[in-house]
């Protein structure tokens, strides 16, 4: 008869419960796949906000990455305006300060894409975007046709590839012709989605900005603590300016992206109590079948946790097939299908960026959400009942 | 020469149940005795408290007072999970309608016990096998429960009942269900088994059975209560 180590024991008594948990998708399998399904449904629901959510928090890491400590524009009427190319705020002196960098970029509206097409000036094009280029090569500085970089998915939405020429419109709707000198591919799709990467004097010509003058200044410290120290002396230099923080705009795209999230996560909620309200009433309802089973166990020497123990197996098998089907199927209707539906209730900047597709970005801290918001009520509602049937006598639960 | 040693004993034993606001006294307070290694019917129309009585000698029901007593320990106020290892190791217990989980192979319904105690190994399988072997199903064991006949279930019940080889063996109603050939069949195994030095204990409503000479002692329940017309061989 069964002996052995308690652990061994203890492992195999495991094994047998859940060889019987696993047999009762044959004798309940329409049961069983019933709850599958709707474990599914409320899982890819849940999930594809956790996905959707986590790939726009990677845009925006990725695009703060590059951002400066500090952003300088120059306000005019309440609107930004071109500012001095030279202007240093009197703070060159200033030991944090590591660099200031006038910026020169703009928006061009591209009709053949329906959307527009955000024109940079590279002034680093060796190392900043040399490392990330899918194909072509680096700009040149002074090639006899104006040169730009484009990234994946606006070359695609071109429909041109390294090598190819683009005719495209500048600010005062004369067409300008660019060479596609290479095609990069970024971390983050918002940038591969609509950036042009073109020559500081090309920049200019495109968006209509004079010489001595910029977009924006880019102040880089030593020390991004040093930020409002540097930005309180911007401000008194140069009246009237906006100082943009990098730590504001973290702030500002957690408050946007994690408020959308926590929104569509709560409307969400309804689904899961439904659900697990469906489950409560299918499990309480202990078909007179199982209840009876539950009988047969007691009567024939399981301990109610013997039952117990095979109940969770049962419900977990449920809850983890349920879990990882419509996790899988959240990520392929994210990634592979845009999330048609769900998408434009978390991209404020749809209109931008149409045809943006989001970097997968699963992390395992999902799982561990799923788990605490589906797994463990479903299998509290199945226990439950469970447990209230294993603890009668074996006679009347069999009745 | 010392009297055999009890097997099970009850003392006072009563069962109360609800029927809507309504007491029912299934079992209204008997004591009995029954020696180890004996096989007794308790006879008794159909509502005389037979199966109560029966749950309540195998600790599947819990009696509202009075006492049953086991292989010399009260079952009575064992703690839940104590009673089941306790039911387990002693008690087999066969039920009027077999109880034999459906959708699944007869060996399977046999070796079902065993799964708490971490499954079964080959000895168990073999020891399960030459069980349905000695009851004539040897051949049916991947059968599913539901597609055996009533004697086919009946003896498959008896086997699962013996699978952790208890010294106990209650039935309630074995020959309820099957036809006379069958019957013969089920009461010679439960002598058998009587012979090995199990004790065996079988409810039933059929008078015929209680005359059957392989029984040791009759014990007669009417209204919950022995009536006193016990017959002993």
């Amino acid at each position: 008869m069964s002996g052995g180590s308690m652990d061994a024991g203890g492992w195999r008594r495991q094994r047998a419960l859940l060889e019987y948990a696993l047999g009762t998708f044959r004798r309940r399998g329409r049961r069983n796949l019933s709850m599958i399904v709707g474990l599914t449904f409320v899982v890819a629901l849940y999930a594809s906000v956790l996905l959707l959510t986590e790939s726009l928090r990677h845009e925006w890491r990725a695009t703060l990455d590059a951002t400066p400590d500090l952003v300088v524009q120059r306000m005019v009427a309440g609107r930004p305006a071109l500012i001095d190319a030279d202007e240093t705020f009197g703070v060159t002196d200033e030991p944090g300060v590591r660099e200031i960098a006038p910026r020169v970029w703009g928006y061009l509206f591209v009709e053949a894409i329906g959307g527009n097409v955000t024109v940079v000036a590279s002034q680093d094009a060796e190392t900043r975007w040399a490392s990330s280029l899918a194909s072509g090569r680096n700009l040149r500085p002074a090639g006899e046709v104006p040169e730009a970089l484009v990234g994946e998915a606006l070359a695609d939405r071109l429909g041109v590839r390294a090598g190819d020429r683009l005719a495209i419109p500048d600010a005062a709707g004369e067409l300008r012709v660019l060479e596609i000198a290479g095609v990069f591919d970024h971390d983050s799709a918002m940038h591969s989605a609509d950036v042009l990467v073109t020559t500081l004097a090309v920049a200019r010509t495109l968006l209509a900005v004079p010489e001595a003058q910029a977009t924006d200044i880019a102040l880089t410290l030593a020390r991004s603590e040093e930020a409002p120290a540097v930005a309180r002396r911007v401000r008194e230099a140069l009246p009237g300016a906006r100082v943009i923080e990098r730590s504001a705009l973290v702030r500002t795209y957690e408050l946007t992206f994690d408020g959308r999230a926590g929104l569509l996560a709560v409307v969400l909620l309804p689904c899961l109590a439904a659900f697990l309200l469906l489950c409560w009433d299918r499990l309480t309802g202990l078909g007179e079948m199982e209840r009876r089973e539950i009988g047969i166990l007691k009567a024939i020497g399981w301990e109610t946790r013997d039952v117990l123990t095979a109940r969770l197996w049962e419900s977990a098998t449920i809850a983890v097939g349920g879990v990882w089907i419509g996790y899988l199927l959240a990520y392929g209707y994210v990634y592979l299908l845009g999330a048609p539906g769900l998408a434009g209730a978390l991209f404020g900047w749809s209109a931008l960026h149409p045809t943006l597709e989001l970097t997968p970005a699963a992390r395992l801290e999902h799982l561990a959400s799923l788990a605490g918001l589906v797994v463990l009520p479903f299998l509290g509602v199945s226990l439950i009942p469970a447990w209230r049937a294993a603890t009668l006598d074996p006679d009347e639960a069999m009745r | 020469m010392n009297p055999p040693p009890l097997a099970i004993e009850t003392r006072e034993v009563a069962k109360r149940y609800f029927d809507g606001s309504t007491r029912v006294w299934a079992v209204a307070g008997v004591s009995l005795q029954i020696p180890a290694a004996s096989f007794y019917v308790l006879l008794g129309p159909s509502g005389s408290g037979k199966t109560t009585l029966l749950g309540l000698l195998g600790g599947l029901v819990t009696p509202t007072r009075g006492d049953v007593i086991l292989l010399g320990r009260s079952v009575v106020h064992m703690r839940d999970h104590h009673r089941a290892r306790w039911r387990r190791r002693h008690v087999g217990f066969v039920f009027q309608d077999l109880a034999l989980i459906p959708r699944m192979s007869l060996l399977e319904n046999v070796l079902l016990p065993l799964a708490p105690l971490g499954g079964a190994t080959s000895e168990d399988v073999a020891r399960a096998e030459a069980l349905l072997d000695r009851f004539g199903l040897g051949a049916k064991g991947g059968v599913s429960s539901e597609r055996l006949s009533g004697g086919e279930r009946q003896r498959g019940a008896l086997a699962r009942a013996l699978i952790l080889e208890p010294e106990i063996l209650l039935l309630d109603e074995p020959t309820a269900h099957v036809d006379a050939d069958n019957a013969d069949r089920i009461v010679e195994h439960l002598g058998a088994l009587r012979d090995e030095g199990r004790t065996v204990v079988a409810s039933t409503h059929d008078p015929r059975l209680a005359d059957d000479p392989r029984i040791d002692r009759v014990l007669c329940l009417e209204h919950g209560q022995r009536s006193g017309s016990d017959e002993a061989e």
